[in-house]
């Protein structure tokens, strides 16, 4: 019953003699993203008291107003700006959302049928033999979200959820985690008016289900802000939020499969697209010699494949993994964005929960599938932005940066990052993944192609059962699955491991962190520890050769 | 600092049909392949088409029909010459709907030319869906509006005659077209200033 993460350690060692400790490929004195992780915060999620998550419920000062009252300070005579308010909440007039809510009672229809025919639809094949299992409903009890089925359906289970978390809240004053059984983890996290739950069959431990839920929570709060999820359910407790979350369960969804494939979610960091170092200096040239006069824009970024090709951003604002991660997830999940230029509200929990940033998003070109996002205070922003991208494209253009991002988007085989393995010449390598702690930044030595992604999600939708299949090549998301339990080891609050190595026939793992980076190297079976080590070596030494390459090393401001 | 003559948006509830619409007009496709995806914010497109012997640039906001945007889909209304409103007459609620944005328009944007449009006549014709929405009610409604267009995008029926009508009105309207001459003279001395600027710039 108890959970405990301990029951199945293996051979593990603390770290002593290392052969690399001065190399810190990818470090850099200052960094684009926030480098603070979010274990440590998930940690602290896990061990705060009922009163205390109460407490931090209470919304920090607003990002977004700061930024624009700075913006005002110094354009004192433009009345235009100042008259943006510091959050555009979507439903502003009362009336209107209490109309919203009085109509909105059409799902306790389907809650009335009989228990039996309840207890029937949770063993149907939509339900029964899933992997992992994700609800999210509100603290009164009505079902969110369903990973699989039919939420209307579901209102009994979510009842009985409901009643677990305020049972265990009500008469102990204490917080319902989790429930382990044998072969199942369901993991329960309150937050704000909502509840999310996971019930899981994977090997993902309490602190990744939760990361996982947090992620689930921000992504709702990405399409409506803290303010205004807070305030639609002080004002009806029993509101039917997915009405208001319509079309954003796609981005739940998918959400989840990126979070089960990606080690980027795993170790709080961000992939960034290798490119020559003049080709990224010239894409963030273009970009701030464009923008350096928009004086509303707090950042451009632009990605491709769910990595970072730059990020160019207003003094003193950084960006957090997490929200990137959701920025990452809402492209991948958009083929509109594919179609026209969109402009829309977009909510990053971790900058600003309490308001939207506004967005211009757009495909550089047709031929270059690199998209930029163009992120203003200033809602009227669209025209200028929309500007600023033509002139962006044809510079990337004509200084054949379009190229380059092509090239390493389809892993020219030419390219050392390409294939780093084959490149390096260390046959007993396998698999491995870095990431640099200072920067947020990650490198894996197979990074998932977006092809590939697709083909896991179409599967994904018709299954997401469980399987015992083998699978004939192993990729990134293979080995992943394989070090997240010495991940979680590694980030253990109580006792954190800083150096393990496990060796098997089937494979060694070698997961290794420092106060610079994180490592995790699969090698062939049986291998020596020092052999081992010394191959680790020469790989902390490519990346550090290559880091210019792999790596954004600087932090570029407007 | 827009570049378009004429500015309009189209509103109308989830799914009627709104992205199709535009990526018909101005694509001339249909994708049918593609599973439904909401429209997230707004897009926007833009299309040079003639009118009385001229070419003008129309900008079009596709806007999305989700509830979470609605107090957002004001922004994009304010100051549009025209506002397509689609419904399904295949469903009675995207109706509904319909008659709020009509209100809305009316008390926010009164210059803005307001028209009807009935979606996926495909569907209606070949029978595969049954009408909800009254044709006799839609009538009364089209009275005091620019126009009811019943079109389909998988086709293309009365797609591209909807906008050119909504072209024509706009280029008929004295007003507007004043309006319209001036922002384009206007402009043209800003890109020539900006010229004369950058030129000298390039020359130092
Ligand atoms: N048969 C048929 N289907 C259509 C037609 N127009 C749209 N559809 C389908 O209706 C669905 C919704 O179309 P969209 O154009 O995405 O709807 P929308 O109004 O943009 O929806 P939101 O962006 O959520 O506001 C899609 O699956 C389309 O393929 C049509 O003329 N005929
Ligand atoms: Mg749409």
């Amino acid at each position: 019953m108890a959970s405990t993460s301990k029951d199945n350690v293996q051979a593990s060692t603390s770290g002593q003699g290392n052969p690399a400790d001065d190399l810190e490929p990818g470090a850099c004195p200052e960094s684009v993203l926030n480098p603070s992780d979010s274990f440590e915060e998930f940690a602290s999620e896990m061990s705060s008291s009922l009163q205390e998550r109460n407490i931090n419920l209470k919304s920090k000062s607003s990002t977004i107003s700061e930024i624009q009252s700075e913006i005002c300070d110094g354009n004192k005579d433009n009345t235009e700006i100042t008259s943006t308010k510091s959050s555009d909440d979507l439903q502003s007039k009362d009336d209107q959302m209490s109309a919203l809510a009085s109509s909105c009672n059409l799902s306790n229809q389907n809650g009335e049928d009989s228990d039996n025919e309840k207890d029937d639809y949770l063993q149907s094949p939509e339900l029964v033999n899933k992997e992992k299992h994700v609800f999210v409903l509100s603290s009164a009890g009505k079902p969110i979200y369903s990973r699989y089925g039919n939420e209307d359906r579901l209102a009994g289970l979510c009842g009985v959820i409901q009643a677990l978390v305020s049972v265990v809240e009500d008469q102990n004053q204490d917080i319902l985690r989790s429930i382990i059984t044998k072969d199942c983890k369901a993991v329960f996290l309150v937050k704000g008016p909502l509840i999310l739950v996971a019930v899981s069959k994977s090997n993902e431990s309490e602190t990744q289900l939760v990361l996982q839920l947090t992620y689930a929570f921000n992504q709702i709060v990405s399409v409506l802000t803290l303010t205004q999820l807070n305030r639609i359910f002080e004002q009806r407790r029993n509101y039917d939020l997915r009405r208001l979350l319509s079309g954003a369960e796609r981005l739940i969804d998918n959400l989840f499969i990126f979070m089960e494939k990606d080690p980027a979610f795993l170790l709080g960091a961000v992939r960034c697209l290798p490119l020559p170092e003049k080709a990224r200096e010239n894409i963030t040239n273009a970009i701030t010699t464009t923008c350096h006069k928009i004086r509303d824009l707090v950042f451009a970024i632009l990605i491709a494949g769910n990595q970072l090709i730059t990020l160019v951003r207003m003094k003193k604002y950084t960006l957090h993994p997490s929200d990137i991660h959701l920025l990452f997830n809402l492209v991948r999940s958009s083929e509109s964005f594919k179609t026209a230029e969109s402009w829309t509200p977009i909510c990053l929990p971790k900058f600003d929960a309490t308001g939207f940033l506004h967005g211009h998003v757009s495909y550089i070109s047709e031929d270059c599938q690199a998209c930029l996002l163009l992120l203003t205070v200033q809602r009227d922003a669209f025209f200028p932005l929309s500007q600023a991208k033509h002139t962006i494209a044809e510079k990337l253009r004509r200084s054949n940066c379009l190229v380059a991002i092509n090239d390493a988007l389809n892993r020219n085989q030419e390219l050392p990052t390409t294939n780093p393995l084959k490149h390096i010449g260390i046959p007993e390598i396998r698999h491995f993944m870095y990431k640099c702690k200072s920067t947020a930044q990650l490198f894996t030595s197979d990074p998932i192609s977006l092809d590939r992604l697709q083909d896991y999600r179409i599967r994904h939708k018709e299954g997401g059962d469980v399987s015992e299949k083998k699978i004939e090549k192993l990729s990134d998301i293979d080995y992943v699955r394989n070090y997240r339990k010495f991940c979680s080891k590694i980030h253990c609050t109580s006792s954190p491991a800083k150096l393990i190595f496990r060796s098997n026939s089937d494979d060694t793992v070698l997961a290794w962190v420092t106060n610079g980076f994180e490592l995790y190297v699969t090698f062939d079976a049986l291998m020596e520890k020092d052999q081992a080590i010394k191959a680790v070596d020469r790989l902390l030494r490519w990346i550090k050769r290559e880091e210019q390459r792999i790596f954004i090393m600087n932090a570029p401001t407007f | 600092m827009s570049r378009c003559d004429f500015k309009i948006v189209l509103l109308g509830s989830e799914h009627v049909g709104k992205t199709s619409l535009v990526l018909r007009f101005v694509n001339s496709t249909f994708n049918s392949g593609t599973p439904y995806q909401n429209t997230i914010g707004a897009a926007f497109c833009a299309k040079t088409m003639r009118s009385n012997g001229k070419d003008f640039n129309i900008g079009i906001w596709d806007t999305a029909g989700s509830e979470r945007y609605e107090a957002m889909t004001r922004m994009y209304y304010r100051g549009a010459h025209a506002a397509v409103i689609c419904y399904e007459p295949c469903c009675l609620e995207s109706w509904a709907r319909l008659r709020h944005w009509l209100q809305e328009l009316r008390t926010v944007e009164e210059e803005c030319k307001v028209y009807l449009c009935g979606t996926k006549k495909d569907l209606l014709d070949s029978g595969m869906v049954k009408r909800e929405v009254p044709e006799d009610i839609v009538a009364t409604y089209s009275q005091g509006l620019r126009g009811h267009f019943l079109t389909s995008s998988k086709t293309g029926e009365n797609v591209e005659e909807l906008f050119q009508k909504i072209v024509d009105d706009c280029v008929a309207d004295a007003k507007l077209m004043r309006n319209v001459e001036e922002m384009r003279v206007q402009l043209l001395k800003e890109e020539e200033a900006y010229k004369a600027k950058h030129k000298e710039y390039c020359n130092c």
